[in-house]
C-alpha cells in the first residue's frame, strides 16, 4: 500500500469482510433453496396437487336386470344432454359478468333449440360456487329435433357441448314393478366401496342408486366397481384448466332373475283391476317365476327422480300401489291353511287318513258354536274328503286331537311366521299365534277356541302370499320347503357368471308319504271332483290340485274377505306352484280359482306349448254372491 | 499496469465486461419470466401488458446506465448535497400529493407515468454518504463518522417509512452499515448500533409496537412467523410462493409450465414483479434458481471489486453503497419468497417487472461502471 495518502483510504480487508458477509447470506439462500426444492420438493409437490387437482367420479353404466330367458326388465338408454364448459365462458370483472354471459348464452340456446330453459341465474351462480370445474348440464334428455337444432348451430355457442348420459329404463313398463323396484338419485354415502380402500372424490356426477326391490337389493352388483374417475387441474378461481387423467367408467354386472316375464305378465293380467297378489314358483327349485302385486306403478316415471305430485298421489292412493302385497302384505290364509292342520294331526298320529268325523254344520265348544261354511253340514267324512270339501268341523276335531302345538309347529315348518329370505325390502314374517304370543299380546292363555280358529286359518294367524306359494310348492313336491330363488345368475364381463344355487329353507317339514299323499289327493279332488270346492280352477289336459281360502277380516259382519287359492300343476309332476290373493273378493272358489285357472292356462299354452289348451275368458267380478261357497 | 485513456471513447474499453454480462443476463432472464408470469393473465385480461412495458423500462434504464457511465462520478459527488435535497423534497411531495396504491403513497404521477421518488432517494443517499464519509472531512474510525451517517440517512429513511414503504426503508439500513464498514467506522460502535437496531425491531413487534407499525405491517411480520395464521389472507402469498418454489424440484417444470404460475395460485398481480423469483424457481427448479443466485453473487463481487480498485475513497464508497443496496434487495426479495423473511413489497433487481426500480438499479449500475472505468490513477480523462 505504497500509495497511501493522508486522505481516508478504504481498507481492502474491510471490503473483503463485506463481500464475505454478502456471499454468506447468498449461500444461506442457496441452502434454503436446496432444502425447499430438493429435500422437501415432494412434500410441496403434494401440497400443490392437493390444492390444484380435483377428482370427479363418473357414474358407471348400471347393470341390466334380465328375466330367466334374457329379456330385459331393466336396462339403460342413452340420453342426449347439452352442457356448458364454464371455463370457456368466464368473463373478467366480477362473477356477475360471468353469470350474465352464461345466462345470455343459455337464453340464445333455448331459443335456437326451441326448448324451455329450467335454469336461472341463481342455479348458475350456485354451480359456479360449488361445482366450478364441472360442466353445467343445462338440458337433459333432449329429443332428436332439439339435438339436431343444437348440432346445426353448435358453432354459435363456444363452450357448449353435446354429452350422453345413460338413463335407466324399464322396457316392459310396469311389469314386475314391485319386484324390480326403482332407482333414485344416489347419495354420496351410498357409493359402493371399491375393493379395499373406498375412493373419495371431490365431485360426484349424478348417479342413480336402487331405491327398492331388486334394484336396491342388488345395487352393489348392478353398480359394481364401474365408476370412472377424472382428475382435473383447476386454476386459482376453481375453473377447470386441464384434464390430467381419466379412467373410463365400466359397466355394472347384469343380473338374471328366475322370473319368466311371460308368467309374470299372465299373473299381472289376472289381477287386473283388483287389489291382490300372485306368486308362481317352481316346486323343483324354489325359483320365483312370477311375483305380482296389484295395483302397480310404472318405475319409468321415477327416472331420474320422482315428480313430487306423482309421489304424493301414489302415497295417498287408498289402493296402495307402491306396496308389495306379495311379500309385505300379511293376511289370514283362511282355508288354504287346512292342509297344515291335517298334516299336523296325521303326523302326530292323532288321526289317520281314514279317520272319520261327522260334520253337522257346526261344532260346539262349551257355550261357543263354531260353524262350518256349509250350514247343513258335510255328514261323516274322512281326511281326503275334508280337504276336498274344505270342511271346518273336521279340522276342529283334528286340531283338538293333535293339540295346538302340533299345528303351530307344522305352520312354522312350512315357513310361516318367519321371512322367506327373498331379500326384498319390507318383507314381513307373518304370525303364527301360540300360547306365548297370546300371553304377551292379549294377556290371556291359549284356549281351545283359539285352536279351532287356527285350524281353519283364521284368528291371529297371518301369512304373506309368498309364504303361501313356497308352502304350496312344498305340498307339490312332497315336502321340500325351498328358499325362494329370485336371482339365478350374476353375469360378469370377461369372466364366469356367478350361478346362484337352489337352496332349501333352513327349517322344513317332514311328512310321511302316506300323509302328504292324502292331502295332495284331497287338493286334486277339490279341483277335479264335480263337487270340489276349487272346481273353477280345473283345466282340460292338465291335472291341477288346489285349495281355496276365504278369510274374513275387519269388524265382524262387515263382509270383508280375503280370497285365496293355492295350487300346483301338473299333479303328477308339479312344475308350477301358485298362491293367488284377491282382496275383498267374494270367495276363494269364485274369485281366486278362475284367476288361477286363467293364469295356469296361459302358462301351459305359452310355455309348455300345450296347443289344445283353451284360454278361459278373463274373469269378471261377479255382481253378487251366486250361491253358498266353500270358505 | 498503467494505461493511458486519451480520448473519451476509450472509457468504454475499460468497462467491467463481466458485470455487464451478468446484468444483461439477469435483465434478459427477467424479460423471459415476466412473459411467463403474465402471458396467461393477459389472455384472460386480468393484468395489463407487463412484458412490453418491461422492455421499455429496460431500454430507458440501459440508456441511464450508459449516460452515467460516461459522466464522471465525481461530478455527482460534488453535487451530492443538491441531489440529497432534491430527493428529500420529492419525498415530501410524494407524502403530500402522492398517488395511493393499496393505501401507501409511494408514487408520483408525472405525465401519466408513475415513478417512485424513493428509488431516486436511495441513490442520492448513497452518493451523499460517499461524499461525506470519503471526503476526508471526518476522522475515519471515529464515532463522528457513525453519527454523521445516521443523521444524513435518518431523513430519507423517515420519509420513506412514512409513505409507508417499510421494505425500501429496510434496505437503507444494511446499505448505510456497509458504507460505514468500508469507511472505517469502529466495529464496537457498529456492534452497538446493530444491537440497537435489533432492539428496535423487537419493540416494534411487541404490543407496544402498535405506535410504530401499522396493523398490516405487524400482521405481515406475524404472518411470516406463522403463515397458517391466515392462509387465505396475508399468509396466502407466502404459502403459495413456498409451494411454487418447493414444487419446482431439482430441474423445474419447464418454461411457461409452472403450475402455480399458470393456474394463478401465485397471484397474477404480483408474480411478474415481487414474486418473479418463485416463477423462475418453479419453472427452472433448483438448478435454474441457484444459477440465478450465482449471477447475482458474481455481479455483487464485481461491484466490490470496483470498490477495491476505485481511484478514490468516494468512488470506493459509492460502489460499496450500491453493492449494499443491490445485495439487500436480492436477499430480502428472495428471502421473502422462500420463507426466510416476512413478505415486503420489494422487487428483485434487474429481474422483476417495475419501472422506477429498473431505472434506479441500472442507474446504480452506471454509477459503479463510472467508478470502474476511471479506476486508473491520473490517466482518466476528464469528461
Amino acid at each position: 500500500m505504497s500509495r497511501r495518502s493522508a486522505k481516508p483510504e478504504v481498507s481492502v480487508l474491510r471490503l473483503l469482510l463485506l463481500w464475505a458477509v454478502m456471499m454468506g447470506f447468498l449461500t444461506a439462500l442457496g441452502f434454503r433453496l436446496w432444502n425447499l426444492q430438493v429435500a422437501q420438493g415432494m412434500e410441496y409437490q403434494r401440497r400443490l396437487v392437493r390444492q390444484s387437482l380435483r377428482s370427479v367420479r363418473l357414474p358407471g353404466l348400471r347393470g341390466r336386470i334380465l328375466d330367466r330367458r334374457g329379456d330385459a326388465l331393466a336396462e339403460n338408454r342413452p340420453a342426449f344432454c347439452v352442457a356448458l364448459h364454464l371455463e370457456e365462458l368466464r368473463r373478467t370483472g366480477g362473477l356477475s359478468r360471468t353469470v350474465d354471459h352464461i345466462m345470455d348464452t343459455l337464453y340464445r340456446m333455448a331459443e335456437t333449440m326451441d326448448r324451455p330453459l329450467d335454469l336461472g341465474p341463481g342455479d348458475v351462480r350456485t354451480h359456479l360456487g360449488r361445482r366450478t370445474p364441472l360442466p353445467l348440464v343445462a338440458w337433459r334428455d333432449l329429443d332428436e329435433t332439439a339435438v339436431a337444432r343444437f348440432m346445426e348451430h353448435a358453432h354459435e355457442f363456444p363452450g357448449a357441448a353435446l354429452t350422453v348420459e345413460p338413463v335407466r329404463v324399464y322396457p316392459q313398463g310396469d311389469l314386475a314393478c314391485h319386484l324390480l323396484g326403482y332407482v333414485g338419485r344416489a347419495d354420496i354415502e351410498q357409493l359402493p366401496e371399491s375393493d379395499g380402500e373406498p375412493e373419495r372424490f371431490h365431485y360426484y356426477l349424478p348417479e342413480v342408486a336402487g331405491r327398492s326391490g331388486v334394484e336396491k337389493r342388488l345395487d352393489g352388483v348392478l353398480r359394481a366397481n364401474a365408476g370412472g374417475k377424472i382428475e382435473v387441474q383447476v386454476d386459482v378461481a376453481g375453473f377447470k384448466f386441464d384434464e390430467v387423467s381419466r379412467r373410463e367408467p365400466g359397466q355394472g354386472r347384469d343380473v338374471v332373475l328366475s322370473v319368466d316375464a311371460r308368467i309374470q305378465r299372465a299373473a299381472e293380467a289376472v289381477l287386473e283391476g283388483e287389489k291382490g297378489a300372485a306368486v308362481v314358483v317352481d316346486p323343483r327349485t324354489g325359483d320365483v317365476l312370477a311375483l305380482a302385486s296389484a295395483p302397480g306403478f310404472d318405475p319409468n316415471d321415477f327416472v331420474p327422480s320422482v315428480p313430487a305430485r306423482l309421489w304424493n298421489d301414489l302415497l295417498k292412493d287408498e289402493r296402495r300401489p307402491l306396496y308389495n302385497r306379495a311379500t309385505a302384505g300379511e293376511y289370514a290364509p283362511g282355508s288354504t291353511f287346512k292342509p297344515v292342520t291335517l298334516l299336523a294331526a296325521l303326523e302326530s298320529g292323532a288321526i289317520r287318513p281314514d279317520t272319520r268325523y261327522s260334520c253337522p254344520g257346526h261344532f260346539d265348544l262349551g257355550r261357543a258354536r263354531f260353524r262350518c261354511w256349509q250350514h247343513w253340514g258335510h255328514g261323516s267324512l274322512d281326511a281326503p274328503h275334508a280337504i276336498r270339501y274344505s270342511c271346518n268341523v273336521y279340522m276342529f276335531h283334528a286340531a283338538l286331537a293333535s293339540g295346538a302345538e302340533a299345528v303351530q309347529e307344522m305352520a312354522r315348518a312350512v315357513g310361516f311366521g318367519r321371512k322367506t329370505g327373498i331379500g326384498l325390502d319390507f318383507e314381513r314374517p307373518g304370525l303364527v299365534p301360540d300360547n306365548d304370543w297370546k300371553r304377551r299380546e292379549r294377556n290371556d292363555s291359549w284356549r281351545d277356541g283359539d285352536t279351532c280358529n287356527l285350524s281353519i286359518g283364521q284368528g291371529a294367524l297371518l301369512v304373506t302370499p309368498l309364504q303361501l306359494a313356497m308352502y304350496a310348492a312344498a305340498l307339490a313336491n312332497g315336502g321340500t320347503l325351498w328358499q325362494p330363488r329370485l336371482v339365478r345368475r350374476i353375469e360378469r364381463t370377461g369372466g364366469a357368471a356367478q350361478e346362484i344355487a337352489a337352496a332349501p329353507a333352513p327349517v322344513g317339514p317332514r311328512w310321511a308319504p302316506r300323509n302328504i299323499r292324502t292331502v295332495r289327493e284331497g287338493m286334486r279332488d277339490a279341483v277335479n271332483a264335480p263337487d270340489g270346492s276349487g272346481k273353477r280352477a280345473a283345466l282340460p289336459g292338465v291335472t291341477v290340485a288346489a285349495k281355496t281360502g276365504t278369510a274374513e277380516y275387519g269388524p265382524k259382519g262387515a263382509g270383508l274377505k280375503m280370497t285365496w287359492m293355492i295350487a300346483f300343476a301338473p299333479f303328477d309332476d308339479p312344475r308350477y306352484a301358485v298362491a293367488l290373493l284377491v282382496e275383498d273378493g267374494v270367495s276363494g272358489g269364485t274369485t281366486a280359482a278362475p284367476r288361477v285357472r286363467r293364469l295356469l292356462a296361459q302358462v301351459f299354452r305359452e310355455i309348455e306349448g300345450l296347443d289344445g289348451m283353451p284360454l278361459p275368458p278373463p274373469v269378471e267380478a261377479p255382481a253378487a254372491l251366486p250361491e253358498e261357497e266353500p270358505a | 499496469m498503467r494505461r493511458r485513456v486519451q480520448s473519451w471513447w476509450r472509457v468504454w474499453l475499460a468497462q467491467d465486461v463481466l458485470a455487464i454480462l451478468m446484468a444483461a443476463g439477469l435483465l434478459v432472464t427477467g424479460l423471459f419470466f415476466i412473459y411467463s408470469a403474465s402471458w396467461r393473465g393477459e389472455e384472460t385480461g386480468i393484468v395489463g401488458a407487463w412484458f412490453p412495458r418491461q422492455i421499455w423500462w429496460a431500454g430507458i434504464g440501459t440508456a441511464a446506465a450508459l449516460a452515467l457511465t460516461a459522466v464522471d462520478y465525481r461530478f455527482w459527488i460534488r453535487q451530492a448535497w443538491w441531489l440529497y435535497l432534491a430527493a428529500a423534497a420529492l419525498l415530501v411531495v410524494v407524502l403530500v400529493a402522492g398517488t395511493k396504491v393499496y393505501g401507501a403513497a409511494r408514487w408520483l404521477n408525472i405525465f401519466g407515468v408513475l415513478v417512485q421518488p424513493s428509488e431516486f432517494a436511495k441513490l442520492a443517499l448513497v452518493i451523499v454518504l460517499a461524499r461525506v464519509l470519503g471526503g476526508g472531512a471526518i476522522q475515519p474510525r471515529s464515532l463522528a463518522l457513525i453519527v454523521a451517517a445516521l443523521v444524513i440517512a435518518a431523513v430519507p429513511f423517515a420519509l420513506i417509512a412514512a409513505e409507508p414503504d417499510l421494505g425500501t426503508a429496510a434496505v437503507l439500513a444494511p446499505t448505510v452499515a456497509a458504507m460505514l464498514v468500508a469507511a472505517g467506522a469502529p466495529f464496537r460502535w457498529l456492534a452497538a448500533l446493530g444491537l440497537l437496531g435489533a432492539g428496535g425491531i423487537a419493540a416494534a413487534l411487541s404490543p407496544l409496537g402498535r405506535f410504530l407499525l401499522d396493523d398490516y405491517q405487524r400482521e405481515r411480520i406475524l404472518t411470516f412467523l406463522d403463515p397458517s395464521r391466515d392462509p387465505l389472507g396475508s399468509g396466502w402469498n407466502a404459502i403459495q410462493s413456498a409451494i411454487a418454489v418447493g414444487s419446482g424440484g431439482l430441474t423445474g417444470k419447464g418454461f411457461l409450465n409452472g403450475t402455480q404460475n399458470v393456474l394463478g395460485f401465485l397471484p397474477r398481480t404480483v408474480a411478474p414483479s415481487d414474486f418473479i423469483f418463485p416463477v423462475i424457481a418453479e419453472e427452472k427448479g433448483f438448478v435454474g434458481a441457484s444459477l440465478l443466485l450465482l449471477a447475482f453473487a458474481v455481479l455483487i463481487t464485481c461491484y466490490i471489486r470496483t470498490a477495491w480498485t476505485a481511484k478514490d475513497p468516494a468512488g470506493s464508497l459509492l460502489a460499496t453503497g450500491i453493492a449494499g443496496l443491490f445485495f439487500s434487495h436480492v436477499f430480502i426479495n428472495i428471502g421473502m419468497t422462500i420463507g426466510l423473511l416476512p413478505i415486503t413489497g420489494l422487487p428483485l433487481p434487474l429481474v422483476s417487472s417495475g419501472g422506477s426500480f429498473m431505472v434506479s438499479t441500472l442507474a446504480g449500475f452506471g454509477l459503479v461502471q463510472s467508478v470502474h472505468v476511471r479506476r486508473f490513477r491520473r490517466e482518466v480523462s476528464n469528461v
